[in-house]
């Protein structure tokens, strides 16, 4: 059986979900997805300058009536603390959140392990819904059910995601 | 020579009641931004910051492309706009031509009692230049107020208006129940926004 190639099924997800916008601060994994998001057209492409700010352009189109996915590393998950208690949870706003999860045993880098010990501990802290990505399994079903975790709780969701499901 | 005293966040709100546009739909920053603005002119279309200081002008962003068909304002504090000011370079990128911000300049922290800024007396506008919004100003004075706004709404934005204020640090007791979910969802069925089926009805947005 032909190996599905993850980051193209996870960008046809989204579109067949009708996602309006991705909104995205990069990383390294990040870098030819966001590419083939703008070429492609079928979502609006915004390159935000941080991940708080990122999180605060989502939940605008949100509330202007875009269905919304963010793409950020997970040490943006640690820098947009405020903005997710105080105006994505706060507000109910039902964001789904893609994380290049940066730092772990599978990717052992020595500036990104500090982020990866402290990125599930911080987001449990702040009651972040999420889950980590399953390798063994197809993506798409899972972004799925990540999208309609975060619609149906009406509340943020993200998932946090290995090299093979984002890195084109 | 003793210079006239600036205008009050009121005295600009008032304007802005008088011009808003019937459609506009307005994004206002955490305290008297939001509480003041309540009282002055409640409507659906207003989204309140109950706090998030420095994400009203983002979000006003993804909301304008989102509706960018309606005219939309966003008020906010210099204090917010040092926050985040990240976001001015993507206003400038993303370049909705929906949008107007109406930067109050009170050179405090006026929502949490007054203290001052970093720096109070920058030049606002050429900072929004640099980032890349070249429809801006510094509105000098109230009267200078309503023809600037005139001026701005019959151009392409981003429009991006420093309003030079006194600091007003007493808290205004807004006109409603600030409740965020329900300024939310008031907000959004105003704009016929779709709206999530769960899935076992279906599942997917549409619209109402």
């Amino acid at each position: 059986m032909e190996k599905q190639h993850r980051p193209s099924e996870l960008l046809a997800t989204l579109k067949r979900l009708r996602f309006g916008m991705a909104v995205a601060v990069p990383d390294s994994w990040l870098g030819e997805i966001l590419v083939r998001i703008n070429d492609d057209g079928a979502m609006q492409l915004v390159r935000a300058t941080h991940e708080e700010e990122a999180l605060a352009i989502a939940c605008g189109a949100r509330l202007g009536g875009l269905r919304t996915a963010m793409f950020v590393q997970n040490a943006g998950l640690l820098s947009m603390g405020a903005g997710m208690v105080c105006l994505a949870q706060r507000y109910q706003f039902p964001l789904l959140i893609l994380v290049s999860y940066r730092g772990t045993p599978d990717d052992p880098i020595f500036y990104h392990i500090p982020k990866g010990r402290a990125t599930e501990p911080v987001i449990t802290g702040l009651g972040l819904a999420h889950c980590r990505s399953d390798r063994t399994r197809p993506i798409g079903p899972q972004i799925e059910a990540a999208a309609s975790f975060a619609e149906e709780s009406s509340t943020p969701f993200a998932v946090l995601l290995s090299r093979e499901d984002v890195q084109w | 020579m003793v210079s006239p005293p600036s205008p009050t966040r009121q005295d600009y709100y008032a304007v802005l009641a008088d011009l808003l546009p019937e459609r506009a739909l307005v994004v206002t920053a955490l305290g008297n931004a939001s509480y003041l603005w309540s009282v002055v002119r409640d409507r659906p279309e207003n989204f309140y910051f109950e706090d998030a200081m420095g994400l009203a002008l983002p979000l006003a962003v993804g909301l304008a492309l989102a509706q960018h068909s309606r005219p939309v304002f966003v008020v906010e504090g210099d204090g917010g706009l040092f926050m985040h000011m990240g976001a001015l370079v993507t206003l400038g990128a993303a370049a909705p031509r929906n949008l107007t911000v109406l930067l109050i300049q009170n050179g405090v922290h006026a929502a949490s009692g007054g203290q001052p800024l970093t720096n109070a007396s920058l030049d606002l506008a050429q900072l929004a230049r640099a980032a890349g919004i070249p429809n801006t100003k510094n509105v000098t004075g109230l009267d200078d107020f309503a023809p600037a706004l005139r001026s701005a709404l019959g151009t392409n934005g981003p429009r991006f208006l420093v309003l030079r204020t006194e600091p007003d640090v007493n808290v205004v007791r807004p006109s409603i129940a600030f409740d965020p979910v329900m300024t939310k969802h008031r907000f959004t069925t105003a704009i016929g926004a779709p709206v999530y089926t769960p899935t076992l009805f279906g599942g997917g947005l549409t619209h109402q």
